[in-house]
């Protein structure tokens, strides 16, 4: 049997004719790629000031449209919003849909923004990027652009970060590394502190709180351990910039262990590690069954006498409390930077009501369902800014990034969510540190502010 | 089954070995290039974009088809070697300033050699006993570029992948990227369709078959083999190399075992050791991911009530369904199924 030469020469030829004559068609100009847009944000336009009255009069000038600030019906606003629904964050972000569905309706039944109607689109993701990439595509061709996009995932954030300052649209994202904030980036502010930042903070309130908070057998210096999942999410908290920080603070940072992303994780090989470095403090960057196999496998080696656990905002949620058992979950500290619902706010009531409107069931009461209904509150405010600001005829993704980076704190449902941004910190920088009591997530503290640890690159 | 119509006879070696046989089969290639070459001045970007990764992906599950299609070795470490493509060129792009054109077919060298490193137990153990082998590539490349030299490879964040140029053109949209996805995965397809019909696909296919016997036919299996480890990482490495331009952005956790579960998924269900199976298997799976992300809010929208808990959980179960019926239904992958419609055309109104 006869073979051929692997490499023909007509049909090789003919073929790369036919690829450099599509090479040529992608010439500048020939090609509908979107106008390029630059990198750096511009500033919000000067608002107009009084000034003298004109030496001419110019009573040719046309006059021009007044702007549509208020009154909109029949207009429609649509916000989009995708991520992992049905992927390995699935326990915490499912209740996302029905928070975001449940807020919208709520929005609307309160006049929408401004009269317009809020419509919202969303799509899974499944944790895989390359559906991500696809949705955004879909998303960002959609008519009118979207003004609002919200996303739940670092990953996300991360291959998605250029493309929204090149198609400038603002990007409310859960998902808030702080590469993925601060490198290339630009259109993404998080709903919560960066995990780097949260983890400062909680340094800052360990060092001055050891004394009262140390577990019996735990020494008098803190000496604090990682143990957490070996990804870009995983790591996000143990930056070089916030080991850096801890040891200004005067705590020894004695290692980083990593265990499984899984629901069946075994974690004691890390937490003997840690034990065995001298650890007495046990942070991690993880979520769900990441810190309820962490506080399960300490409580059965014995460790709780001997270290303090803590994880950042999302560690603290009823799925973990589900996971571990109210009994491992006990005294496990974490950020919260958000109002719970069990705090008498109006904010909070809002959210209650809804809630049991739309008879939702008791496993989707967690930080998803209310952190999205929040947001929605806060992407109507930076909206009305920018109406406020251009008019609704003339809004844009400009007009939308002008607002939220000009209009100061922004306080969702009256401060359930309080989000503060401008050009260069696009994080919220306050929390609050909260303990779990008898099943209950506790709020021990007030306000603080986080030290800023943003990657120095 | 290779039906041809009448008077299509065999006059010379040359034809005989003839891909494209008959006038109008040169110009319906020439047409369907020029449809995808003029489709990016038309479309808008999320159809792009779509087509941006099925091609991405066709070229590993080329690569693969090649490994495991024709040589019969199974491996899991497919996303691993992108992985070590996508890398290379981000390093030599963004490092030494290479252009993205000379760093593309690096990083499939680059990955080709990594390949061959693990691709040397192929000569000791087959089946599962070589799965499990490739599957080391699946722990230890990413474990690699996360904790080794991390002042370069940035560790568990990654790297900041640059977009591609070309005298003066950037490729920053799904649009213009199409151009050199489809170059690259014209000449891939060409090349891997060849293969298949060179000496060294007729020896993997001999070792595939029965490697004792190839081997008592002078055929060096462990040559043979490694030859087909490097070919199959080559192309991932390019594939990632695509991937990583495409997105600006890699880690360790953009491929991951269960993307190396599915591009095997994708041959099986394209059809192994055929040319045109590659083509089908991940225009299937692609197709399918995305009408399952289209079809969830839909419903979702029809079911308020149950939107976040059943239907989130749709997606996947819609798709497991739809690849366990097609399996069940055709075994031997769409190529065949498209053997089987071409032959019909051939013979109609004759069915038989």
């Amino acid at each position: 049997m006869r073979t051929v030469r692997l490499f023909a020469v007509r049909p090789l030829v003919l073929v790369l004719i036919v690829v450099l004559l599509a090479l040529v068609a992608c010439a500048p100009g020939a090609a509908p790629t979107p106008t390029p847009q630059p990198p750096t944000p511009t500033k919000a336009p000067p608002k107009p000031t009084p000034t003298e009255a004109p030496a001419e009069p110019t009573a040719t000038k046309p006059a021009e449209p007044e702007k549509r600030t208020q009154n909109l019906e029949g207009e429609t606003i649509t916000l989009y919003h995708f991520g992992d629904i049905s992927g390995p964050y699935a326990a915490i972000t499912t209740p996302l849909v029905d928070g975001f569905n449940d807020a919208v309706a709520w929005l609307n039944e309160q006049g929408g923004i401004r009269g317009a109607k809020v419509e919202v689109v969303w799509a899974d993701d499944g944790g895989n990027i390359e559906e991500a990439i696809s949705i955004y595509n879909r998303f960002r061709t959609s008519d009118p652009k979207p003004l609002i996009l919200i996303i739940y995932g670092s990953p996300e954030l991360e291959a998605l970060r250029e493309r929204f300052v090149e198609d400038q649209i603002v990007t409310l994202t859960a998902g808030v590394s702080g590469e993925g904030l601060y490198v290339n980036s630009g259109w993404a502010f998080g709903w919560v502190p960066i995990y780097s930042d949260q983890f400062g903070l909680f340094v800052d309130w360990l060092v001055e709180n050891w004394a009262d908070v140390k577990p019996p057998q735990a020494g008098d210096e803190i000496k604090l351990g990682f143990v957490t999942w070996d990804t870009a999410y995983g790591r996000a908290a143990s930056t070089d910039e916030a080991i850096e920080y801890a040891k200004s603070k005067g705590v020894e940072v004695v290692g980083v262990e990593f265990i499984e992303l899984s629901p069946t994780a075994d974690t004691t090989t890390a937490l003997l590690n840690m034990q065995a470095a001298g650890a007495n403090v046990i942070y991690t960057n993880t979520l769900a069954f990441g810190p309820a196999n962490i506080l399960k496998d300490a409580t059965a080696l014995g460790l709780r006498e001997q270290m303090l656990f803590a994880g950042n905002n999302w560690a603290m949620d009823l799925a973990t409390l589900a996971l571990a058992g109210p009994e491992n979950m006990e005294s496990f500290y974490s950020l919260m930077p958000y109002l719970w619902w069990d705090e008498d706010h109006p904010g909070i009531e809002i959210i209650k009501e809804q809630f049991e409107k739309n008879q939702r069931p008791p496993q989707e009461r967690n930080i998803a369902y209310l952190a999205s209904f929040a947001i929605v509150d806060a992407a109507r405010q930076v909206l009305e800014r920018a109406i406020d600001d251009v008019g609704y005829d003339a809004l844009d993704g400009q007009a939308v990034y002008n607002a939220i980076t000009t209009m100061g704190e922004i306080q969702a449902l009256d401060g359930v969510l309080r989000l503060e941004y401008d050009e260069t910190r696009r994080a919220p920088n306050r929390a609050r540190v909260a303990v779990t009591q008898g099943g209950k997530f506790v709020p021990v503290t007030d306000w603080l502010v986080t030290p800023d640890l943003r990657p120095q690159k | 089954m290779a039906l041809r119509v009448a008077g299509d006879f065999d006059t010379s070696y040359a034809r005989d070995m003839a891909t494209l046989r008959q006038p109008w089969h040169w110009w319906a290639l020439l047409g369907f290039l020029a449809v995808l070459a003029l489709l990016p001045q038309v479309a808008g970007s999320y159809l792009l974009g779509i087509l941006n990764t099925i091609a991405i992906t066709v070229i590993t599950v080329q690569g693969l088809n090649i490994l495991t299609g024709y040589a019969g070795q199974i491996s899991l470490g497919q996303a691993a070697f992108m992985t070590v493509g996508g890398y290379i060129s981000a390093l030599l792009v963004s490092r030494l300033g290479l252009s993205f054109f000379v760093a593309l077919p690096l990083a499939g060298l680059g990955a080709g050699l990594v390949g061959l490193a693990f691709g040397l137990p192929s000569l000791r153990v087959k089946g599962f006993y070589l799965a499990m082998a490739t599957l080391a590539a699946q722990f230890i490349i990413p474990w690699f570029v996360r904790n080794a030299y991390r002042d370069v490879l940035n560790g568990a964040q990654g790297l900041v992948v640059p977009v591609p140029e070309l005298a003066g053109v950037r490729f920053d949209t799904p649009n213009s990227y199409f151009y050199i996805t489809l170059a690259v995965v014209c000449i891939s397809t060409y090349v891997a369709h060849n293969i298949g019909r060179s000496r060294l696909g007729r020896a993997l296919i001999a070792i595939r078959d029965n490697d004792l016997a190839a081997e008592v036919l002078g055929i060096n299996p462990f040559k043979y083999k490694l030859q087909a480890f490097f070919i199959s990482a080559f192309y991932a490495g390019v594939a990632g190399a695509l991937w990583a331009h495409y997105t600006r952005h890699i880690n360790s956790e953009t491929f991951d075992l269960i993307d190396s579960v599915w591009f095997l998924g994708m041959v099986v269900i394209g059809g192994l050791g055929t040319s045109n199976g590659p083509i089908f298997g991940a225009v299937f799976v692609r197709l399918l991911r995305e009408a399952v992300v289209l079809l969830s809010p839909a419903l979702g929208r029809l079911f308020p009530a149950l939107e976040a808990n059943i239907l989130a959980a749709l997606g996947p179960i819609v798709f497991g369904t739809a690849l366990m019926l097609f399996l069940i239904f055709e075994p031997h992958g769409l190529a065949h199924r498209w053997q089987v419609l071409k032959a019909a055309w051939r013979l109609r109104p004759f069915a038989h």
